[in-house]
């Protein structure tokens, strides 16, 4: 297959997708049909058996293991108290609750895995009162909606179980790769609150609450540190695989919600439901992600463009800035999942023949997701932080607040290009 | 009935990885303590993974959970909205009948090599193959028969119902299935504490 044949293949799914039909449907149509005519029928047997291996690879459950763990913290209420923890220790720093809104975003999302949960309920409980106390609105919107992002970089994160799996590359990995730049990233948007509140003078600061008061309200702080705990730290050890700390997580989450007097076969079956549907959904993409890859790695077409993307002689920063700008384009109107997945497939290929480290590159994708969960016009954390918002101001001001952290993000990815250890110290060190 | 069936799916499938983080922390910690395998788990998780994915297939149908991109689609006239809500659902009733079609050939093959899993346990690959298949082929009619639906609403010229129906889950809903889980756990956990 010529590189021109697979691109004009690639357009037209890209079309496809814009126009609307199911993400899942677009690639398996153009990848099962270009596979047919270039290979013919015996593309459709290879196609089935491809199938069942990745269904049933037992590396993937941790997809819906690390869901279910994601619905337990969420659907129990613990999740829904972190707030209250995370100001009683944050609040008193220039900025006040703008640095609880980052910090306790960072934390439920990497929890619940869900960036509308944590819009939803974050801003629920936060907004009112940042009204309420005259905090600039724009900056209040824009620390929820970028705080959002932070949690498919801060593992355990699904996105990262998908590249994993896509690319052939350890989820544990991955997921330790992702803990440092998490949480430096989430530093950064502190600092940058810190120092514009400072500059500005505006922002209230908020009272400390006694120290009785702070420890007492730290305890809901521990389920999700505990979990958190175990997961990473079976992971890093050694002790468990990825799926395993799913599972340890999982029945570790039980016991919370079960001690927090929580645990009702009713808010099970919402659990049950909510993860078979996210696992459908994303199983199905990833499915169809397969069957591109396959006419890809047949077709032969990932080394002619690796090969014709090396004779142009591009450095890997060439390349990676002009990658950044791809996703930024796409992350404008594709929803963040199927971006990784439609695009996964050539650009690792091309990116890791130039010398680039597959975990960094993991983690740069999902940067890149990041990004495109707020940036205009249809990323999702800005609508879903505009949709709970108290006053009625536009989307602009949702927008407008999270511009700042865009930049950030940007420059981040920048550093991370020049010091890419940041990223694979920790799991060299595995 | 639809609803009923529904819940009946999402509990076995929860039950099923319920059950599995409970034996897969039994068989880690045994491992890590004791030095001794249960062996399988691992084997288990991936027939879990393969028959849970189907049963997820369908019940994503209902939600509407199966993504497609809508920043284009909102600004479509209404006509070709319906047109392509219409047409996704058919082509996720197609993508069902695909799955079948393609995963037929993988079940023949098991049966002529009678082909078992390269496991400790050997597992003859026929039984688990037959129970995802089986699963494959509910979620193919179960998308199907959605599809069905549409084309009757199309051809009916129902259009605002496909509009409403088939319209692709935007961010303000899902906000909204949020918002209202949020008020509802805020009521769970005001009964608790008191």
């Amino acid at each position: 297959m010529s590189t021109l044949a697979f691109s004009l293949t690639f357009l037209l799914m890209i079309l496809l997708m814009l126009l609307g039909l199911p993400i899942a449907v677009s690639m398996v149509l153009v990848g099962a049909g270009a596979g047919v005519i270039v290979f013919g029928v015996p593309f459709l047997s290879t196609t089935g058996a491809m199938l069942w291996g990745v269904l049933n690879d037992n590396l993937l459950t941790a997809a819906p293991l690390f869901i279910l763990l994601g619905e337990l913290l969420l659907r129990s209420g613990m999740a829904d108290r972190m707030y209250g923890a995370m100001a009683a220790w944050l609040s008193r720093l220039p900025g006040g609750l703008l640095h609880t809104n980052i910090a306790c975003c960072a934390l439920f999302a990497a929890t619940s895995g869900s960036s509308v949960a944590t819009a939803a309920t974050i801003g629920t409980v936060a907004l009112p009162s940042l009204h309420q106390r005259k905090y600039p609105m724009p900056q209040a919107l824009g620390t929820l909606a970028a705080g959002g992002t932070l949690g498919i970089l801060i593992p355990p994160s699904i996105n990262m179980i998908v590249y994993g799996s896509l690319t052939e590359n350890s989820i544990g990995k991955l997921f330790i790769a992702g803990v440092i730049p998490g949480l430096l990233l989430t530093g950064l948007f502190m600092l940058f609150v810190l120092i514009n509140s400072s500059l500005k003078g505006n922002v209230p600061r908020e009272v400390l609450p006694p120290l009785a008061e702070r420890l007492r309200l730290t305890v809901h702080l521990i389920p999700p540190i505990v979990i958190f705990g175990i997961v990473m730290g079976s992971l890093y050890t050694g002790v468990a695989t990825a799926t395993e700390s799913a599972a340890l997580g999982v029945v570790v989450a039980l016991f919370f919600a079960w001690r927090a007097k929580r645990l009702s076969w009713s808010m099970l079956e919402t659990c049950f439901l909510q993860t078979a549907r996210t696992t459908g959904m994303i199983m199905l993409i990833l499915a169809a992600a397969f069957v591109l890859n396959l006419l890809i790695s047949l077709s032969g077409v990932a080394e002619t463009m690796t090969k014709a993307v090396t004779a142009l002689g591009p450095s890997a920063t060439a390349m990676l800035l002009v990658l950044i700008l791809f996703y930024l384009a796409l992350g404008m109107f594709m929803d963040v999942m199927s971006m990784l997945v439609a695009t996964v497939p050539i650009t690792y290929p091309i990116v890791t023949a130039l010398g680039v480290d597959p975990i960094w590159f993991g983690i740069f994708i999902i940067l890149m997701c990041e990004l495109a969960l707020i940036t205009p016009p249809v990323g999702m954390n800005l609508f879903v932080v505009q949709g709970v918002r108290p006053d009625r101001g536009g989307i602009g001001d949702v927008i407008s607040g999270s511009l700042p952290f865009v930049a950030i993000m940007m420059a981040f990815t920048l550093l991370l290009m020049v010091f890419p250890a940041i990223v694979t110290w920790l799991p060299g060190k595995m | 009935m639809k609803r009923q069936l529904e819940r009946l799916l999402a509990n076995l499938f929860g039950l099923v990885f319920l059950g599995l983080s409970f034996l897969v922390t039994i068989e880690t910690l045994l491992r890590k303590a004791f030095n001794f395998s249960l062996q399988g788990a691992a084997e288990l998780g991936g027939y879990a993974l393969a028959v849970g994915s189907a049963i997820g297939f369908a019940l994503a149908i209902t939600s509407r959970s199966h993504i497609r991109v809508d920043v284009f689609h909102e600004r479509f006239p209404r006509a070709l909205q319906a047109f392509m809500n219409w047409l996704s659902a058919v082509s996720l009733g197609a993508l069902g009948l695909f799955l079948v079609g393609v995963c037929w050939r993988v079940v023949v093959k098991t049966l002529e090599y009678g082909s078992s899993a390269q496991t400790p346990w050997a597992t003859p690959l026929i039984y688990p193959q037959s129970v995802w298949y089986a699963a494959l082929v509910a979620f193919a009619i179960y998308a199907v028969i959605h599809a069905g639906h549409a084309s009757r609403l199309y051809f009916t010229g129902q259009r605002e119902a496909l509009l409403v129906e088939f319209h692709p889950k935007s961010a303000k809903e899902e906000l909204k299935e949020e918002l209202d889980d949020l008020a509802h756990r805020t009521e769970a956990g005001a009964r608790v504490q008191a």
